[in-house]
């Protein structure tokens, strides 16, 4: 079957949910796995949607249209065949906290570090917390450490940069202990 | 050798109290080597309890020293143990456990750090022994099963101590 992924973003207020899901019940479509939230003061909602009886997205972007008059931006992204399955990804789950002072730069340099390393990041999360004056500068990053890495080794990686961007950077083992 | 199923939640076995074992009989020892089995079957466990295979009787096994975390650190081997009980607990720690009998989750739960613990073993001689990291861990996970807690019982918050396993 093909499968869409369905990207709407706009302003937030209360219906935003109801309204897309409502459309897409209407037409007949699955949701396979969605993840929505708050950044900013824009709601964002990416969705990986199929419908037995549509093939291409000419079929149905004007469903969305009622949207669009609601001034949420609407994306659709039509997947490659196998592209709605996650990929088992091999190793240990490892979260690296970083926090400080906000800069230019920290995302991408921490990001760096792994993917000159082809480390695969899983997750991530960014904000702003803290008063005007003071704002601090938070990310979650959770990335997935191949067979022969080590946590420690992350440690050091990190160690240089925390020293660079004067952030605090943690990093710990995500494995779940099996018992 | 014997392989028991490793019961799943929510089968009602796994949330009972179990009983002390009064004879060390031939039953007994057949439940520590079944434990055994069925915990070096599983491949990536480091323990298991009675009331996972269906035995509400308070034995359980647990053995760190094949594990990637485990061997790590000091450890005791393996443990085979009859009517275990803590004596002393000491320090706190956060942990991500993981369980067979609750396969689909994994959660959060605070643990002591170091604890003492008191059972008789397979050959009937009572033992104490003090132990720390994740043999400690492992022990007081596999203890909670034989008076039918599950780490679950253990979370404080759903919403930010218990975590859907990556879909396979």
């Amino acid at each position: 079957m093909q499968h869409f992924a369905l990207t709407i973003i706009g302003r937030d207020r209360p219906g935003i949910v109801s309204q897309v899901t409502e459309i897409l019940f209407q037409g007949g479509f699955n949701i396979a796995d969605s993840s929505c939230s708050i950044l900013g003061g824009q709601f964002s909602m990416i969705l990986i949607i199929s419908n037995p009886a549509i093939s291409t997205k000419e079929d149905f972007c004007d469903t969305f249209k009622p949207l669009e008059e609601k001034n949420l931006s609407v994306y659709i992204r039509t997947l490659k065949p196998g592209g709605e399955i996650r990929t088992e990804l091999e190793g240990d789950l490892c979260m690296i906290s970083v926090y400080g002072a906000d800069k230019p730069g920290i995302v991408y340099q921490v990001a760096r570090e792994l993917g000159e390393r082809n480390i695969n990041i899983t997750d991530l999360n960014t904000k702003l917390i803290g008063d005007k004056g003071s704002p601090v500068y938070v990310m979650m990053l959770e990335a997935m450490l191949p067979e022969d890495t080590e946590v420690e080794e992350v440690e050091t990686w990190m160690q240089e940069l925390k020293q660079k961007l004067q952030v605090d950077i943690s990093v710990r083992s995500l494995v779940a202990m099996e018992l | 050798m014997s392989v028991q199923e490793v019961l799943v939640y929510p089968d009602p076995r796994l949330k009972e109290v179990c009983a002390p074992i009064g004879n060390f009989d031939q039953s007994a020892q057949q439940l520590l080597q079944n434990l055994v089995d069925t915990m070096v079957d599983s491949g990536h466990s480091v323990g298991i309890a009675a009331p996972q295979i269906g035995d509400l009787r308070r034995a359980a096994v647990v053995d760190v020293s094949k594990s990637k975390l485990g061997k790590k650190q000091e450890n005791h081997g393996l443990l085979q143990m009859v009517n275990p009980k803590i004596m002393e607990k000491e320090g706190s720690q956060i942990v991500r456990e993981g369980c067979m009998s609750v396969p689909d989750y994994t959660g959060n739960v605070i643990r002591s750090e170091s604890i003492v613990v008191q059972f008789i073993d397979q050959n009937q001689q009572l033992q104490v022994i003090r132990t720390e990291g994740f043999e400690a861990i492992a022990i007081q996970h596999e203890l909670d099963h034989l008076d039918g807690l599950l780490f679950l019982d253990r979370v404080s918050s759903l919403k930010t101590d218990l975590f859907r396993r990556k879909q396979k």
